[in-house]
């Protein structure tokens, strides 16, 4: 199976494994390439529907539903990503369009209906909430491959462990993360995120992988943050490879009526 | 009477053993307090001492209010909360300036840190809450980036670089509602941290860290901390710091002052040992039987320590002017003690009784003061009838040598003829002194009319503590820093029953909608939706309605052809309306209902500034539409609030959202800042929006409530405050109930109360003109008249009585009083008074009011005593020596009747404590009771023994 066949539109399961630029070590490479592929760049586009749920200290939970349409220009490359809210039916058809840039930040536009806006967000933090929830922008399209040094530990069996140092400490939260990497597949399975004391403060874990049209793909991801209790869950159902999306789709033409694919 | 005489002789001729005694009761008491206190591991069994000096915990824990507080403060992630200001007078820009926004930027990062692991192991760990820091470096600044941009950043991701990006910082931060007047100060020159604690008793620890940080910092910067919780939990180690200053000093003054009136060192050191002995085993009766030592029980040796001294003072003072004419120590005891027992005990049973009583009142930390003090003074006085003979007879004969007063050779020392001058003045002058006192009394009175009641913990600190001269900077420059809660809560529609007139309306809204035009398939999706409710309309309930209506069209839409999407997509937004409706606090009028409350609490002119959500969404929909002033405003749908509220979540912070209102939105939180902690001020605030409400009605059924400390402070001095002052009111009743009792007859009752009466209706005079807050301390402090003016009314009375039966006129009897006892009576005032003068030195108030009050009721009620009492009873001489009286009290009908009344009045006050009946009610019970009692009354005074006694005494005459 090429590597470009994979696809997960679980793109959401946040993590980033990233080439490193300094360590030289082939064998880091490689491995952070082929996760950052299997993680973010399944087939050529995908589409899936996104049951989101987050779950507070208090057991209160919020419920978001979504759709999910992704296109890659190329594996490691150039992607856009196109997020349709269902609900809940307050924020209903409030759409996020994010063009994942390599060479510097992302684009992002958002609209909200019930204002008829559009407004662009500012791509200098990538690192705030998604919609409320334990995910953070960065886990929806991914953190940039050169944006940290990498560090292959002694894995276990089944996986490969990878410890991620930001080069710009002051642009993060964190101090480092470690990434556990399926060995078949490459899939990221647990991503633990350390605070700047050291301390575990935010764990992202795939719960359950699927092959669909053969491409492992994570269907059920989880984050839990350690500091507010709060855990975010994710669902994804109806999972599509390779639909042919239009790049049009990833507009702000297509802002303010969906496409087809992201309706249902 | 044979048992006083029993027991003197018993301690006397048992002196060795008595001591003894008394040594290993006290070394095991000690003990048994130490030994788990120190070792709480070794001696797990035992309890150790606990400490609490949170006043919430005045409140039982399942207080209503508390309970709301608690559980609030849960739903909505709110913590209590340490405020940390920086200020820079120096720099033009305050400390906008690079250099001081480092040190800012150090001092929240290492606030971060301040995270321990947990004494209470059912917690992770204590310390501050990072994540809900607000501080420059940890807040989110919503703002335009480039045209049509939205920009979330942190307002101070790192130390600035320059003097221009200080500045940007500042103009960021005014930018935002939530953080002007909040954490960056009105005229925009200084910062406040807001660091969240796990619990209100970590503060000082948070406190004295950031104390030693701040040292290393470098600069012009000046920095204040303050906050209740800091208060709180500082006045709980600064009080124990204070108490092992104050009270030694106050000993050694004792100590000095009774060597100067008695001279002999050895025989003095019997009323120290006295008083410490006291306070020690009660406290350690305290700690041992598990009570915690708080606010009130704190007081505690303060209050035994005077009274035990007080007995003893009697005994010395009597021991010092006879000794010298009987040259024998055990004649010299026997006589004093002889004349002194009755008194003695007299005082002693009342002022215990009337502490006793306390113990009636319905709050937890007043029983345990009451019953403390109570065995208390039951303990000094078995100690000063068997403790200070044994101890006397114990010296060396020799030491005593020339002990005593000088009579013979030379003039009596000026304080005697002092004394005794004073004695012929309130004989001659009888009409003139009582003129006179009510003058004083009516004066009293008015001030009295005058007396605010009003607390703030942070005053219990003298205005030159850091913690209040913090209180006073930051009050000035920011919206405030004592935080409560008003809580609004859309009244519950999920029980509603499904109405056929709800059902009616749904169905003629589902037809309009059938009518738009242009959307292909709408009639048939709407007449199926028609349908639908239809079939619905048995369900029981409006929310299952609703909910069932909309997971039909969610449905419809799934299963809906490309074709028929548009339709379904209408019926879904239709369904969702109506759902949404139970969104309290997304409808765009309920939030603007929330402006003007907040706008109304302004003008309080208490409140400082106050936070919404409807401040958040305002701020997010003026971001998104232009950035200017002109659009902070709120959007006219309720998705439209939904939608800048989700766009809010988008920031690093998300989580700020649920301080203020709820996940449903069925309830929202606004966080008030008040510049005062004054009870009083929360009151007015609490009183105003009570009454705006009232004029103002929200757009939908609302209810509201307040929590927070400040809040949980005015319903403690509620209950605390007015509670000890109805107890106390309960204890008078009881002390003139023993006292009309004892002298058997109501009128000497009366008598024994005037220097009580007169001391403390002075004292709440003074308190009312000088416009002095009536606080916690002065409602604890009031008990004190208890012990005290009791004690000199009893010895004066008790002896009056005695001497009026050797004299037989009051002049001489005068005379005789104004030696002896009367020296007893002024030695104790001064004794007391200025023994605890060396409080006022102390940097806390309540501690200075200690010393104040010990003056004020030392002087009152000795001038009382000494003056308006025996002028009274010049004056009421007949009617206080009757020829014929019975000791069979019920035959007294006055005394008994009296007595009586008293006790159900006694009965109807701690009953309205209880508040279990009105005041209305139980007075019409009293009434019925008074008139029963005064015929039983009548009718035991007519019982043979009575009439036997009176014809008795008429042949006898």
């Amino acid at each position: 199976m090429k590597i470009k066949k994979l696809l997960t539109s679980a793109a959401l399961v946040c993590f980033a494994a990233q080439l490193s630029a300094g360590t030289g070590k082939l064998a880091v490479d490689e491995v952070v390439r082929k996760a950052n592929n299997a993680a973010y760049y399944g087939g050529d586009d995908g589409r899936s529907a996104v049951r989101m749920t987050i779950k507070d200290k208090l057991g209160r939970v919020r419920e978001r539903e979504f759709t999910i349409l992704r296109k890659d220009e190329s594996d490691g490359g150039k992607q856009y990503f196109y997020v349709y809210f269902r609900k809940p039916s307050d924020v209903r058809k409030m759409v996020f369009i994010v063009w994942k840039n390599i060479d510097k930040g992302d684009d992002r536009w958002l609209y909200l209906p019930a204002l008829d806006l559009v407004k662009r967000i500012a791509a200098s933090d990538k690192r705030t909430s998604f919609a409320g929830s334990d995910y953070m922008y960065e886990d929806v399209s991914g953190r940039g491959l050169g944006e940290d040094s990498h560090e292959l530990l002694e894995g276990t069996d089944t996986r490969y462990i990878i410890n991620n140092r930001p080069k710009d400490a002051d642009a993060v939260e964190f101090s480092s993360y470690k990434v556990w990497i399926d060995k078949q597949n490459f899939v990221p399975m647990k991503t633990e995120y350390l605070d700047k004391s050291g301390e575990l403060y935010r764990t992202v874990e795939a719960l359950s992988v699927e092959n669909i049209d053969d491409i492992p793909t994570v269907v059920k991801a989880r984050v839990t943050n350690h500091i507010s209790g709060s855990v975010t869950s994710l669902e994804f159902k109806n999972i599509k490879y390779n639909i042919g999306l239009k790049k049009s789709v990833f507009t702000e033409r297509y802002l303010r009526r969906p496409p087809r694919e992201a309706r249902k | 009477m044979k048992l006083d005489k029993g027991i003197i002789k018993f301690s006397m001729h048992n002196a060795k053993e008595i001591v003894w005694i008394v040594a290993v009761v006290t070394v095991f008491m000690v003990t048994l307090t130490a030994l788990p206190t120190v070792w709480p591991q070794s001696f797990h069994f035992l309890k150790a001492m606990k400490v609490d000096t949170d006043p919430e915990n005045m409140l039982p824990a399942d207080e209503p209010i508390r309970l709301f507080h608690n559980s609030s403060k849960k739903e909505f992630a709110l913590y209590d909360m340490l405020v940390v200001g920086v200020t820079n007078e120096k720099a033009a820009n305050g400390v906008f300036n690079k250099e001081s926004l480092e040190n800012v930027f150090e001092l929240a990062e290492f606030a971060k840190t301040l995270n321990w692991p947990a004494a209470d192991s059912s917690q992770p760990s204590e310390g501050v809450i990072s994540a809900d820091i607000i501080a420059p470096s940890t807040v989110d600044s919503i703002s335009q980036g480039s045209p049509g941009e939205v920009k979330f950043e942190w307002l101070m991701s790192e130390a600035p670089a320059s003097e221009a990006e200080a500045m940007r910082i500042r103009k960021n931060a005014e930018r935002i509602p939530f953080l002007n007047g909040t954490l960056i100060s009105e005229n925009g020159k200084a910062v406040c941290l807001y660091l969240p604690l796990t619990s209100k008793k970590v503060s000082y620890k948070v406190s004295s860290a950031l104390q030693e940080k701040i040292k290393t910092l470098e600069g012009d910067d000046r920095y204040f901390i303050t906050g209740l919780p800091v208060a709180n939990d500082t006045f709980g180690v600064e009080m124990f710091k204070q108490m092992a200053v104050s009270a030694p000093m106050a000993m050694l003054v004792i100590f000095l002052l009774l060597l100067y009136f008695f001279k002999k060192l050895v025989l003095i050191i019997s009323p120290m040992i006295l008083a410490l002995v006291s306070v020690a085993v009660t406290m350690g009766l305290l700690v041992i039987t598990g009570n915690t030592i708080h606010i009130m029980s704190s007081m505690i040796p303060i209050f035994i320590m005077p009274i035990a001294v007080l007995n003893s003072v009697h005994i010395l003072s009597e021991f010092f002017d006879r000794y010298p004419k009987l040259k024998d120590r055990e004649k010299t005891l026997t006589e004093v003690m002889g004349e002194l027992f009755m008194p003695m005990l007299y005082t002693s049973l009342t002022s215990m009784v009337g502490f006793l009583s306390l113990a009636l009142t319905p709050i937890p930390p007043v029983q345990v003061f009451g019953i403390f003090i109570g065995l208390g003074i039951m303990f000094s006085w078995l100690l000063t009838i068997t403790f200070i003979p044994a101890y006397i007879m114990l010296l060396q004969t020799s030491t005593l040598d020339n002990f005593g007063i000088k009579t013979t050779g030379g003039k009596r020392p000026a304080m005697a003829r002092f004394i005794s001058r004073t004695g012929l003045f309130s004989y001659y002058k009888s009409r003139w002194i009582v003129a006179g006192a009510m003058i004083v009394m009516l004066i009293a009175v008015y001030g009295m009319s005058k007396i605010q009641i009003n607390d703030n913990p942070v005053k219990w600190f003298a205005p030159s503590h850091p913690i209040r001269v913090a209180d006073k900077e930051l009050n000035k420059h920011f919206g405030g820093t004592y935080m409560a809660y008003f809580q609004l809560e859309g009244v519950s529609a999920d029980n509603e029953k499904l109405s056929v007139d709800y059902v009616k309306k749904l169905t003629v809204k589902s037809r309009l909608h059938r009518k738009h035009g242009g959307v292909p398939g709408i009639r048939k999706a709407f007449d199926e939706t028609e349908k639908e409710i239809m079939k619905l309309s048995g369900v029981q309930t409006k929310k299952e309605f609703v909910d069932r209506l909309l997971d039909f069209a969610d449905r419809k839409l799934e299963e809906a052809s490309d074709d028929a999407y548009d339709a379904w997509d209408e019926v879904y937004s239709f369904a969702a309306k109506e759902k949404q409706s139970g969104d309290v606090f997304k409808n765009p009028e309920v939030l603007a209902y929330i402006g003007k409350l907040q706008a109304h609490m302004l003008t309080t002119g208490v409140v400082g500034k106050s936070n919404s959500i409807a401040d958040i969404v305002k701020t997010v929909y003026r971001e998104l539409l232009s950035g200017n002033g002109s659009h902070f405003s709120l959007p006219d749908s309720a998705e439209g609030v939904a939608q800048c509220l989700l766009t809010y979540q988008n920031s690093h912070r998300p989580q700020d959202l649920w301080h203020f209102v709820t996940p449903d939105y069925k309830k929202t939180s606004i966080w008030v800042q008040l510049k005062s902690g004054n009870n009083r001020d929360m009151l007015k605030v609490v009183d105003s929006m009570e009454n705006f409400i009232v004029e103002n009605p929200p757009p939908v059924k609302l209810t509201h409530k307040w929590f927070g400390l400040t809040y949980i402070n005015v319903i403690w001095q509620n209950k605390m405050v007015k509670g000890m002052m109805k107890a106390f009111a309960g204890s008078f009743l009881v002390v003139f109930l023993m006292l009309t009792v004892e002298f058997r007859s109501a009128l000497w009752g009366i008598l024994a109360m005037i220097p009580l009466t007169v001391t403390i209706a002075f004292i709440y005079g003074i308190v009312g003109i000088a416009g002095k807050d009536y606080d916690m301390p002065i409602a604890i402090l009031s008990s004190l008249t208890l012990g005290l003016a009791v004690d000199f009314a009893i010895h004066f009375l008790m002896r009056s009585r005695a001497t009026k039966v050797g004299t037989m006129s009051w002049r001489n009897t005068t005379i005789k009083m104004f030696h002896e006892p009367a020296r007893a009576i002024s030695r104790n005032i001064i004794v007391i008074a200025v023994g605890f003068l060396p409080l006022l030195a102390a940097p806390l108030v309540p501690y200075k009011t200690v010393g104040v009050f010990l003056a004020t009721i030392l002087f009152v009620a000795g001038i009382t005593t000494l003056l308006i009492l025996p002028a009274l009873m010049k004056i009421f001489a007949k009617q206080l020596f009757p020829h014929h009286t019975s000791r069979l009290f019920f035959c007294n009908r006055r005394a008994c009747t009296v007595s009586s009344v008293t006790l159900a009045a006694v009965a109807v006050i701690n009953f309205n404590l209880y508040q279990k009946i009105g005041f209305v009610q139980t007075g019409l019970l009293m009434f019925v009771f008074a008139g029963l009692s005064a015929f039983v009354c009548v009718k035991l005074s007519k019982k043979e023994k009575c009439k036997f006694r009176k014809k008795n005494r008429r042949k006898n005459r």
